[in-house]
């Protein structure tokens, strides 16, 4: 770090840091909002524990996290009480890092004084602040998107394209970032929201790229297969994000719909809901083909609203990346009641999860309500988003004129 | 092929209208746009107007329906009771050693053992319980007895609780002692050990104190630690307890039973509990139910009258009148303990571990039921308890009891206090939008106006404040954390008296510190109005959201900041001194409480030293700062 936010950002991570290791109550792990079955910490615990006594972890139901997490932390970085605050601050740090070389590659300048918001952007946005607490996995997901977003804008294809290998790894619906990432790294990060004009670069060229994602996706899946001994964890992991196997709430939309779902509809509503997240990607990366980085941001949107198994880093995520991009802001059209809505969900969320699972005087409709006020809030700003990114391009208007939408 | 295309273009043009459609489309948004913007004072007014009279229609005789069994498996009052004499002079016998240990003024520790003493002669297992709590107030402590009767028929996984305090919750435990109440327990105890019908542990509790010793036994016996509570451990355990019946029986006989049914944090007991005990109270036994100890002056002429004197006699003949002073006297006691998150009764107490419970009231009286009755609506009740599958679950969580057989459900109060905070968030979004436009004289590249417009002025977007009133608000939110720290210290309990004004005087100059924020650019919008906005909008979702956990505190808060803070103004013409006696006005309203009810601060802060009631650091850190932000924003607006 250099220049102006030399100890600004040092300062946040210090005090990231004090409240990692602050005696914050247990239950703050077992949070259905902060961790999903799929990156709880307890369950992690208990996955290595497992492998650690030679029992498969993957031959029950409880352990869904990728053997690359399996082995990482059985072997290299065991999570001791000590250590695991340390990692997860460090994970924010680097995402956060991460977050801000996205910035200043964006805007071709070495610092800006913009870096340190950004940075507290990231660090203390309370809905990545609170999963990283409570140890989920979705902190390191939330990293290796931002890394292999910026090694993208970098140029950097193959570091790039390892970390989405590796975050496909961690999360399957990760995919959808493919498309876009691939194409960002045969162009440019710098804004070109203002001038949109057709891409530019051969696509002949993300033929090579996307070969080599396939190999390293080969590649960890091999690695991951050895880990393991067998083919279990595919259907365990992977499978999870496709089948719905768990069906402890989260802030997410599925789960509701499936406790209710007959058995009958179950597979044909699954194949509706995995196959939706998949048509927003085209029509996105044409759209925004001038400024790919836009489009990438618009799909982690996509994802934060219609994740299998989000938590709430998944829209915190998407909620930091606004910083990314200050030539929108003027173009917004509705952010106070984005921002209303959002206010509302977050108090919402964990109203009704206490008073349906703590106090007793609520039911699931409850929660489900308020995941529902919070997708809202969620689509509210990626709706917002589009407008603003593709009203941009018209700028300032005269007098009397007006935008409409065809 | 021509011809169908024609067709389908002035069929076209006949569903879209003629022109344009995107014109037309335009039009119509900006004409919606127009109309909402003119007519939102309106809107404000009127959400304003319905949602306060709605709060002040709650107690009309109009609203509310009877209470019903909603549990088909509770089966109230289908058993014969056995409950008898022979009994009845058990628990006289009970009383009789519990008057002499009172004349020998026996300290709790000796009471204790004296309960478990005859639970033990009865065969039931019983232990004594120490604990002591360390508040800031001083040190409390006390012994707990309890009894734990091993269910005959099942493995004792569910449990049900008859408990008495030592201490009545008359006068919110004044010191009146409920020694009715325990001997009524112990002779229950040795009655019900008798019958092989139970399916659940029946565990009899005999706490210390009025709430603290029944918050030491049920926070142990939950495995719960609290850093200012030793409490010896419990050697007796049984399962999960599902439902408890608080028994306080002060007097020597009573007319009336009176259901208290407020826990802690404005939690409230499942509806059928009490409507099941109400049902065998008043048709198996023969005891007439009230809501508290509220006896109505139209069943009994000794009463005070609800109404005041100067009321001519037309209205107070009224039967609706009537009924709404009646109705209306109970919400408000209703509104008292729930709002401040206080418990009405020892039950209080269980309600924060699931617990469905409520406390019955012997209302003292000169007859004519004593032990007798009490131990049948007991009995029976208890039956009704047994009968339970599964926990008491239905949505019946959520209700305003107006009178005795008579509720209120969720949709036919809620919405008050919703309206109200709708009105503030409508305010806060005009304010907002306000804000970002400015009505200007329109200057163009070369610094010169331009004539085009009429008298050179336009409509102008121009730059909020949005930092800078984030910024203030935080602020004060910490303050309030400030706050809430000193008035819980030991040093604000040694002298309330002193020290309440000093922090008065404190805390109302603290926030002149806005002061030193330099003033938004002329071409700006100014701070103050962005504050308005944010402070009302943060206002009115936490007057929505609070309506769910606790209406009471919803609807108070929704009295106390809808119209202060819609009203906070940022004024340019008025005087300085206009100006402070304004912020003085809100400062008053926001820190009054410290010179004003020193008691009640203190009961608030013992409440959450003891018993964890959030209402002490919900107003010094929530409404404390929202108040004083309404200020802010009049002083802010040089």
């Amino acid at each position: 770090m250099d220049g102006a936010a030399d100890y600004a950002f040092p300062a946040l991570v210090a005090a990231r840091l004090a409240l990692a290791f602050a005696p914050l109550p247990d239950a703050l792990k077992y949070d259905h909002q902060l961790s999903s079955p799929l990156t709880s910490y307890s369950r992690l615990r208990e996955g290595i524990y497992l492998f650690e006594h030679g029992i498969d972890p993957y031959s029950g139901g409880f352990f869904r996290h990728s053997p690359i997490l399996l082995s990482l932390f059985s072997t290299v970085l065991p999570l001791t009480p000590y250590t695991s605050p340390l990692l997860w601050t460090a994970v924010d740090s680097v995402a956060a890092w991460a977050l801000v070389r996205i910035w200043r590659l964006r805007t071709g300048a070495k610092h800006t004084s913009r870096d340190k918001q950004i940075a507290a952007l990231y660090l203390l946005n309370s809905y990545i602040l609170l999963p990283s607490l409570a140890f989920s996995t979705s902190s390191i997901e939330n990293m290796l998107c931002l890394l292999a977003i910026m090694l993208a804008c970098r140029g950097r294809a193959s570091a790039s394209l390892f970390a989405l290998a590796s975050l496909v790894q961690l999360s399957l619906p990760s995919i959808l970032l493919a498309a876009p990432l691939l194409l960002l790294n045969i162009s440019r990060p710098v804004s070109r929201l203002a001038l949109p004009r057709p891409f530019e670069a051969p696509l002949k060229r993300t033929i090579p790229l996307f070969l080599e994602l396939c190999g390293y996706v080969a590649l960890l899946t091999f690695a991951s297969t050895l880990v393991c001994g067998n083919w279990l964890w595919v259907e365990k992991t992977w499978g999870a994000s496709l089948t719905l196997p768990d069906l402890t709430p989260n802030p997410g939309l599925w789960w509701y719909f499936f406790t209710e779902m007959f058995d009958h509809f179950r597979s044909f509503f699954l194949m509706v809901f995995s196959v939706h997240l998949i048509i927003y990607i085209i029509p996105i990366c044409i759209k925004f083909q001038h400024d790919l980085l836009y489009a990438t941001f618009l799909l982690v949107g996509v994802l934060a609203v219609f994740k299998p198994y989000p938590t709430l880093s998944d829209p915190g995520l998407f909620l930091s990346m606004f910083a990314v991009f200050p030539e929108i802001y003027p173009y917004l059209r509705h952010p106070i009641v984005t921002a209303l809505i959002h206010l509302h969900a977050s108090l919402l969320l964990p109203l009704f999860n206490s008073l349906w699972l703590r106090q007793g005087t609520g039911n699931a409709n409850f929660f489900y309500a308020s995941t529902l006020v919070f997708g809202m809030g969620n689509g509210a700003a990626l709706m917002d988003a589009i407008w603003a990114g593709l009203r941009a391009a018209i700028g300032k208007l005269k007098e009397g004129y007006e935008v409409a939408q065809e | 092929m021509d011809k169908v295309r024609n067709g389908l273009r002035t069929l076209k043009e006949k569903l879209r209208g003629q022109g344009n459609p995107t014109v037309a489309k335009i039009r119509r948004q900006r004409a919606l746009r127009e109309r909402v913007w003119k007519g939102l004072p309106y809107i404000r007014l009127l959400l304003f107007i319905v949602g306060y009279l709605w709060l002040l229609v709650i107690p009309s005789s109009q609203l509310g329906q009877g209470t019903y069994i909603d549990e088909n498996a509770l089966q109230p009052g289908q058993v014969n009771t056995y409950w008898s004499w022979g009994d009845v002079h058990r628990a006289d016998r009970v009383l009789a050693d519990l008057e002499q240990l009172r004349e020998r003024t026996a300290g709790s520790d000796e009471i204790a053992r004296y309960a478990v003493a005859e639970f033990e002669k009865y065969g039931i297992p019983a232990r004594t319980q120490q604990y002591s709590f360390d508040t800031v107030a001083g040190n409390i402590s006390g012994t707990n007895a309890y009894a734990v009767l091993q269910s005959p028929r099942a493995s004792g996984t569910e449990a049900i609780v008859i408990s008495a305090s030592w201490l009545s919750r008359t006068g919110e435990g004044d010191g009146t002692l409920n020694m009715r109440g325990v001997s009524t327990v112990i002779a229950l105890a040795s009655y019900l050990k008798k019958s092989s019908l139970w399916a659940k542990d029946l565990v009899f509790v005999i706490s210390d104190g009025y709430l603290d010793g029944m918050q030491a036994w049920i926070t142990t016996y939950h495995g719960e630690t609290q850093p200012n509570l030793k409490a010896e451990p419990l050697s007796l355990q049984s399962g999960v307890i599902w439902t408890a019946l608080n028994v306080d029986y002060p007097g020597h006989s009573f007319s009336h039973l009176g259901l208290f049914f407020e826990g802690l944090n404005g939690r409230l007991p499942n509806q059928d509990l009490m409507n099941a005990v109400s049902l065998i109270s008043r048709w198996t036994v023969g005891v007439p139910v009230v809501v508290y100890d509220h006896i109505d002056p139209r069943d009994d002429q000794n009463q005070p009258a609800l109404l005041p004197a100067w009321m001519p006699d037309v209205v107070k003949g009224n039967k609706d009148v009537q009924e709404y002073a009646a109705r209306a006297r109970n919400i408000r006691r209703h509104l008292n303990y729930q709002a401040r998150g206080a418990a009405s009764g020892v039950h209080g107490l269980f309600h924060q571990f699931r617990i469905d419970a409520f406390t019955m009231f012997a209302v003292p009286a000169d007859g004519p039921h004593g032990f007798h009755a009490i131990g049948k609506v007991l009995e029976s009740s208890l039956r009704t308890c047994n009968n339970l599958l599964e926990r008491l679950h239905a949505s019946f969580f959520f209700y305003l009891f107006v009178a005795p057989g008579t509720f209120m459900k969720i949709g036919s109060y809620l919405p008050s206090a919703i309206l109200v905070g709708t009105a503030m968030l409508f305010t806060g979004l005009g304010v907002w939008v306000n804000a970002g436009w400015t009505h200007s004289p329109v200057i163009d590249g070369k610094g010169e106006k331009v004539a085009s417009h009429r008298d050179g002025k336009a409509w102008q977007r121009r730059h909020r404040p949005v930092l800078q009133a984030v910024v203030i608000m935080a602020a004060t939110h910490f303050l309030g954390g400030l706050l809430f720290l000193l008035v819980s210290s030991s040093w604000y309990a040694a002298n309330p008296q002193v020290n309440g004004p000093i922090l008065y005087l404190l805390f109302t100059a603290a926030p002149f510190i806005v002061q030193a924020v330099p003033p938004a650019p002329p071409t700006h919008a100014s701070i103050a109005s962005v504050l308005k906005a944010f402070n009302l909008c943060f206002a009115s979702a936490l007057i929505s959201i609070t309506s769910v956990l606790n209406f009471s505190l919803a609807a108070t808060l929704a009295v106390f900041l809808g119209l202060p803070l819609s009203s906070a103004a940022p004024s340019r013409t008025s005087s300085s001194t206009t100006r402070l006696a304004i912020y003085h006005a809100y400062s008053a309203l926001a820190l009054g409480w410290l010179v004003l009810c020193p008691e009640e601060t203190r009961n608030a802060v013992w409440n959450w030293d003891v018993l964890r009631v959030w209402f002490a650091p919900f107003v010094c850190i929530v409404y404390v700062p929202l108040v004083l932000q309404a200020g802010l924003v009049g002083l802010l607006s040089v």
